[in-house]
This record gives structure tokens, C-alpha cells and sequence, in this order.
């Protein structure tokens, strides 16, 4: 049983701070993604879990034992690397075996744990080759195995499959789940990917600049970014934000002024805003309709039709550019007028603090 | 030296599989300068004291064929045996101790490349490198010297009874050669070995320390077949170093006392130019040539990736 408790851990290199003061909780046998963009910590986080990077400040806690000043090999984590990091002159089986070699495990139980984790990673006819013989994905495969076969408490991932092309990425994500639910261990997963993270967590933490952005589920961060960092950076395509002021307030209803347009958002429960403040709205592309008495007038810039949905690039009256994200093959024209409408529920706004409002 | 990369082998086969007989014409063409260069200055002296080796001749006069009384001269005189078994005494010196020393320093500098400590190691390793043998055999034979810094040395700490000429000593002089030597080698050893631990992919030890590696599980494991290449590398240019050894010798101490620092290089001058027996020497040369190859065939086979 091992969960993790992070509690105000700093990382600087040299004077450059890297992680700036991250608390976070994460229970047995979680699923947690840590996404974010590039250079905001993610790997250096992971890293310092591991035991591969020194704690600056803080304490890195696995189960009830803090394990800052625990060597990597004693914290019972295992890690799976980007560039998967299968040592090249071992067979596939040594290097599955090797951990469990150093740790003089007798040679009947070593075998029969290396073929339990190559049979359950279907890789059992590849034991005798060496990595430069196998593919990307068989390379993930093994570097998964050599991280499961000694069953360690803390799986730890780093873009294990961002050197993979997608519809490999599409089968080793759902084999990842898979796992998941057999093996009764934690894991921390790295990635860039929107997708692999909200399709395998269970709990997402958005990074940026070294600081913890929010920490929910999947769809609590879409339904709720907190602040306009994660509103912008989960959902594809990103939402859109527009800037605006308050107009009026009406129980449970801001009118939000765009320029000349007015808009209604739905808002829960009580609000300091006051009319006249500035907010930034924000409006995912997929919950903007085309609707001829909605309020958003402006002309089509730039069509993509995916067949199932049509993305449209619209430059509003205000001169603000959005996106939406139209069902079906929308019969619109490039330089044509079009009118958006979108359901003041579905709307988010956020205060000149970025902070999430309602 | 070592075997060429998979992709860089798989291009030089390009041409005979594909190439029509035009572009092979034309690929001789271009590498004939070269092998003219080749025969001339390696094939053909080469052929050469081959054939003097079954003369008996001065260099001068009548040369008299002589069968193979050359090669068992050299295959029964205690005296050449002898000299033959320096030179692989000296394959001690100047290869053992380079290599070992630049895979320790590779492996204590690995990961501080970048900064000054790593940048003045490699500085510091390479400098006998830069120096011309002759210098470092003379600056050498002054430290060796009775005066020298090695007896004021032992001197200071109260190891007068070790002090001696060591190069005049019979049973220093060759150990005092080989440290000249491995002196002189362990810059070309370190820095191949250094460059060589770069290119091992640093998650490699993160993912051992994973697995419970200690820092020699590492060294056994990932650093020495990472540096296989660079190792064999090392070996051959120092086991040939050793065999074929001439300069350091001949300036440190001419082969004396007596023979026992003697090396076949020097034997071989010694016999072809002074002793006017050139048969002789260029039997010499064709055994150590045989030698040396012996000695480094099985490096190149163990150097190769086994498939
Ligand atoms: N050894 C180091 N010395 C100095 N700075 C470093 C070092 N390693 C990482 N950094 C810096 O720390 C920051 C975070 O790096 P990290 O590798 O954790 O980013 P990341 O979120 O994993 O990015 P990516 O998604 O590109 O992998 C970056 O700005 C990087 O430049
Ligand atoms: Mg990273």
C-alpha cells in the first residue's frame, strides 16, 4: 500500500528555480497524469520522485516514509524512459531480469517472474533478442516489463510513448490501462498529450511554470478549469477567450458586453463581480452552434472539414478570432457571414485575476 | 581499426551489389593513387625484407641465401627470445595501466563533463600527448636519474634505500620504461575512453540505479560494454605501442643495462645497421609483424557487435 504525499517541494538548479513549492496527494493505486507545457517541470517532478534528482526543499513522502534521502533503487519505484533506456547489449530477458539479478533473487523465481511479465505483455517469443533487434513499440514493451517485473509500489512514466506513431500510441494506451487495472500499484504518467491524459486518469495535474495549476479529474478540469491556464490548455481545440465587461447581473446570470455584442453567462451561486468589471470569457469550440438569432455576428476566415465535424475559423464583428467546432459537413463559405450562438451554461469567465469566476 | 557501424559497412557493400562494371572501373580509378602509395611505401618493403629474410647479407656485398636459419636464430636464441619477452613485458606497462586509468577517470568524470573539472582533466590526461617523445623520454630519463625528482622524492619521505638509477638498475629499468611508456599512452587512452562514455545514453545508469545498481554493477554493466569499442581501440594502439616500441627505449636507455630493456624494434636497428646482419633483422621484423598481429586479431574479434 503506497501512496504519495508531496508537501511544498522546491527544485532549483543552481539559482534557477525549477519547481516552485508543489503540495500534492496521491492515493493507492492512482492513475495520475501530470501534463503541462514544455519546460514547466513535469519530468524533473517525476525525476525527483524517482530519486534521480535531489529534493531542494520540501519532502517527497512514499507510503508513511519520507524517501528524500532514500536511494532510488530502496523508494520501490520503477520508471519507464522516453528513450525507453533498455540496455543494449542484455537479451531482452536479462534485461527484464536484471533488477531482480542485482537483488539476488535465486534463478527458478527470477525466470518465472521475467516470463510472467513478458506473458503478460505479450512479448514472450521476443526473450532472446536484443533491443536494436525490436521495433519502438516492442522496445516500450520491454522497458514496461523490466519496470513491472519486481512489483513496485510507484510506477513512474515519462512520455513513454511519445516516440511511437499514433496508432501504436492508440494500442499501448489502452494496454496501459489495461495494466493498470491488473497490477496493484500507483502510477505517475507523464505526457504532453491531451489525450492519453484524459483517457487514463484517474487525476490530472496541470503544471506550469514549476507551479501546480489545478488537480482534478478529467472532466472536472474540462467542465471547471480554474483559472485561464487550464481553461487554455485542456481541450483541443483550445477554448476560445475573449475579452469583455460585465453588462449586468441578474440572480444566477451575468450579461457580458464583447464590444458592441452582448452575451448571457450562466454563473453558480454568488459573485463580487460588479458591472463594469473586465472578465474574459471563455467558450469551448465545440459548444458554439451556428444559430442565425445567436448573438456572435462575424465572417468565416477558414473552413477544415474532418468529415464528421467541421472546424471554422471566425473573425467576429470585434475583430477577435474564434474557432468552432460545427457537427456534421456544415455547408459554410469562406468570407460569408455566420452567426454563433452558444448555451450560457456551458460558458466560462474569469476575473482579471485569471482566477475561475462562479 | 574497428569495425565499421552496421549502416556505414551496409554502403561500402553498395557498390558491388548494384555498382554496373562502368562505376567499378571508375571506383578503381579513383583508389589507384592510393594503392600506388600503398604498394610502394607498405607492399613492397614489406615483400621485401620478406625475401631478405632468408638472405644471409651485410647490406652491402654478396647476399647469400641463407633458408631458414634466420627465423630459427630468432625462434632459439636466448638472447632474442629474451628481447621478444621484454617487448611483451612492456605490453604490461602501456596497456594495462592506460586503459585502467582512463576507465577510471572516464568513469569519475562522466556526467561533469560540461563543467571546468572535466575540461581540465582532459587538458591535463592529453598534455603527454602533445609533447614530442623525445622530449618526454628525456625529461623522463632526468626524473629517473639519480638526482632526479623520483630519488628526491623517496628521499623526502624516508625511502632513501629505495632511491636508485632507475634506469640503470636491472631489475627497474624495464618497469621504469613501461611507466615512460604508459605515461606517454594514458592521454590517447582517456580521452578515447572519455569521448567514448558521452555517447552511453546518461538514462542508462538512471534506469540501473532503478534497478538496484551500485556504482560497480554500473561500471560492469553499462559503462564497459558501452566503451567495447573504444577499449579495443585502446588496447591495439598500446599492445602495438609496446611491440613495436623503438623511441622511448632508445632514448631512455638504449636497451640497457645489459639487454634487459632491449625491444625487438631497437634489436632489429641495432642488428640491420650496426651489426650489418640484415637478414637477421628483417627476420626479426617478420616474426614481430606476426606477433603483433597474433596479439591484437583476437581485440578485433572481440571488438566486433556480436550479432
Ligand atoms: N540539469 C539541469 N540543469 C539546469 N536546468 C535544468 C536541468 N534539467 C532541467 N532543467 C530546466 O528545468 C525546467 C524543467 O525541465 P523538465 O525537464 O522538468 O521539463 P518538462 O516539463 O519535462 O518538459 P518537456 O515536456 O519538454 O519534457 C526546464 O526549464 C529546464 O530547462
Ligand atoms: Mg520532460
Amino acid at each position: 500500500m503506497a501512496g504519495l504525499t508531496i508537501r511544498s517541494v522546491r527544485k532549483n538548479y543552481g539559482p534557477v528555480p525549477v519547481i516552485k513549492g508543489v503540495d500534492l496527494d496521491i492515493a493507492h493505486g492512482e492513475f495520475v497524469v501530470f501534463v503541462g507545457p514544455s519546460g514547466c517541470g513535469k519530468s524533473t517532478l517525476l525525476r525527483m520522485i524517482a530519486g534521480l534528482e535531489d529534493i531542494t526543499e520540501g519532502t517527497i513522502a512514499i507510503g508513511d516514509r519520507v524517501v528524500n534521502d532514500v536511494e532510488p533503487r530502496d523508494r520501490g519505484v520503477a520508471m519507464v524512459f522516453q528513450s525507453y533506456a533498455l540496455y543494449p547489449h542484455m537479451s531482452v530477458y536479462d534485461n527484464v531480469g536484471f533488477g531482480l539479478k542485482l537483488a539476488g533473487t535465486p534463478k527458478d523465481v527470477r525466470d518465472a517472474k521475467i516470463r510472467e511479465a513478458a506473458r503478460v505483455l505479450q512479448m514472450e517469443h521476443l526473450l532472446d533478442r536484443k533491443p536494436a533487434q525490436l521495433s519502438g513499440g516492442q522496445r516500450q514493451r520491454v522497458a514496461i516489463g523490466r519496470a513491472i517485473v519486481r512489483q513496485p509500489d510507484v510506477l513512474l512514466f515519462d512520455e513513454p510513448l511519445s516516440n511511437l506513431d499514433a496508432a501504436l500510441r492508440g494500442d499501448m494506451r489502452m494496454e496501459l490501462a489495461r495494466l493498470h487495472k491488473d497490477l496493484d500499484a500507483t502510477m505517475i504518467y507523464v505526457t504532453h498529450d491531451q489525450v492519453e491524459a484524459m483517457t487514463l486518469a484517474d487525476k490530472i495535474v496541470v503544471l506550469d511554470g514549476g507551479v501546480v495549476q489545478q488537480v482534478g479529474t478529467p472532466l472536472e478540469l474540462y467542465n471547471k478549469p480554474a483559472n485561464l491556464f487550464v481553461a487554455g490548455f485542456i481541450g483541443a481545440p483550445n477554448m476560445n477567450l475573449v475579452a469583455g465587461t460585465v453588462d449586468a447581473i441578474n440572480a444566477g446570470e451575468l450579461t457580458i458586453a464583447l464590444g458592441a455584442t452582448k452575451v448571457r453567462v450562466a454563473i453558480e451561486g454568488a459573485t463580487s463581480l460588479k458591472a463594469g468589471d473586465a472578465v474574459t470569457l471563455g467558450v469551448r469550440p465545440h459548444a458554439l452552434t451556428a444559430d442565425a438569432s445567436g448573438p456572435l455576428k462575424g465572417i468565416v476566415q477558414l473552413i477544415e472539414q474532418l468529415g464528421n465535424e467541421t472546424v471554422v475559423r471566425v473573425k467576429l464583428a470585434e475583430g477577435e478570432e474564434i474557432t468552432a467546432v460545427l457537427p456534421g459537413q456544415s455547408g459554410h463559405a469562406v468570407g460569408a457571414p455566420i452567426t454563433l450562438a452558444f448555451d450560457p451554461a456551458s460558458a466560462h469567465l474569469f476575473g482579471t485575476d485569471q482566477l475561475r469566476v462562479g | 581499426m574497428t569495425s565499421a557501424p552496421a549502416a556505414q559497412r551496409q554502403e561500402q557493400r553498395l557498390p558491388q551489389t548494384r555498382g554496373s562494371r562502368k562505376s567499378r572501373k571508375a571506383a578503381w580509378f579513383f583508389v589507384a593513387p592510393a594503392f600506388a602509395f600503398y604498394a610502394a611505401f607498405v607492399l613492397v618493403p614489406l615483400a621485401m625484407s620478406f625475401y631478405y629474410s632468408f638472405l644471409r647479407w651485410d647490406g652491402i656485398g654478396q647476399a647469400r641465401f641463407h633458408g631458414i636459419t634466420n627465423y630459427v636464430t630468432v625462434l632459439t636464441d636466448p638472447k632474442l627470445l629474451q628481447i621478444i619477452g621484454n617487448a611483451f613485458q612492456l605490453v604490461g606497462y602501456f596497456t594495462v595501466i592506460p586503459v585502467v586509468l582512463g576507465l577510471a577517470v572516464a568513469s569519475v568524470i562522466r556526467g561533469h563533463m560540461a563543467g571546468p573539472f572535466g575540461t581540465a582533466t582532459r587538458t591535463i590526461l592529453f598534455l603527454p600527448q602533445v609533447i614530442p617523445l623525445v622530449a618526454a623520454g628525456i625529461a623522463w630519463s632526468w626524473m629517473f636519474a639519480n638526482t632526479g625528482v623520483v630519488n628526491q622524492g623517496l628521499r623526502a619521505i624516508g625511502l632513501s634505500d629505495w632511491a636508485r638509477g632507475w634506469l640503470g638498475d636491472f631489475v627497474w629499468a624495464l618497469p621504469a620504461v613501461g611507466i615512460i611508456g604508459a605515461w606517454v599512452l594514458l592521454g590517447l587512452c582517456t580521452i578515447l575512453l572519455v569521448t567514448g562514455i558521452t555517447k552511453i545514453d546518461p538514462s542508462l545508469y538512471e534506469a540501473a540505479r532503478l534497478d538496484g545498481a551500485r556504482p560497480w554493477h554500473e561500471f560492469i554493466y553499462i559503462t564497459l560494454p558501452g566503451l567495447r569499442q573504444e577499449i579495443a581501440v585502446c588496447v591495439t594502439l598500446t599492445v602495438i605501442s609496446a611491440l613495436a616500441s623503438f623511441d622511448i627505449v632508445y632514448i631512455a636507455t638504449q636497451g640497457g643495462p645489459g639487454i634487459t630493456t632491449m625491444v625487438p624494434g631497437l634489436e632489429i636497428y641495432r642488428l640491420a645497421f650496426a651489426h650489418r646482419q640484415v637478414g637477421l633483422a628483417s627476420a626479426l621484423a617478420i616474426v614481430l609483424m606476426i606477433l603483433v598481429l597474433i596479439s591484437i586479431a583476437p581485440i578485433q574479434w572481440f571488438a566486433r557487435e556480436k550479432k
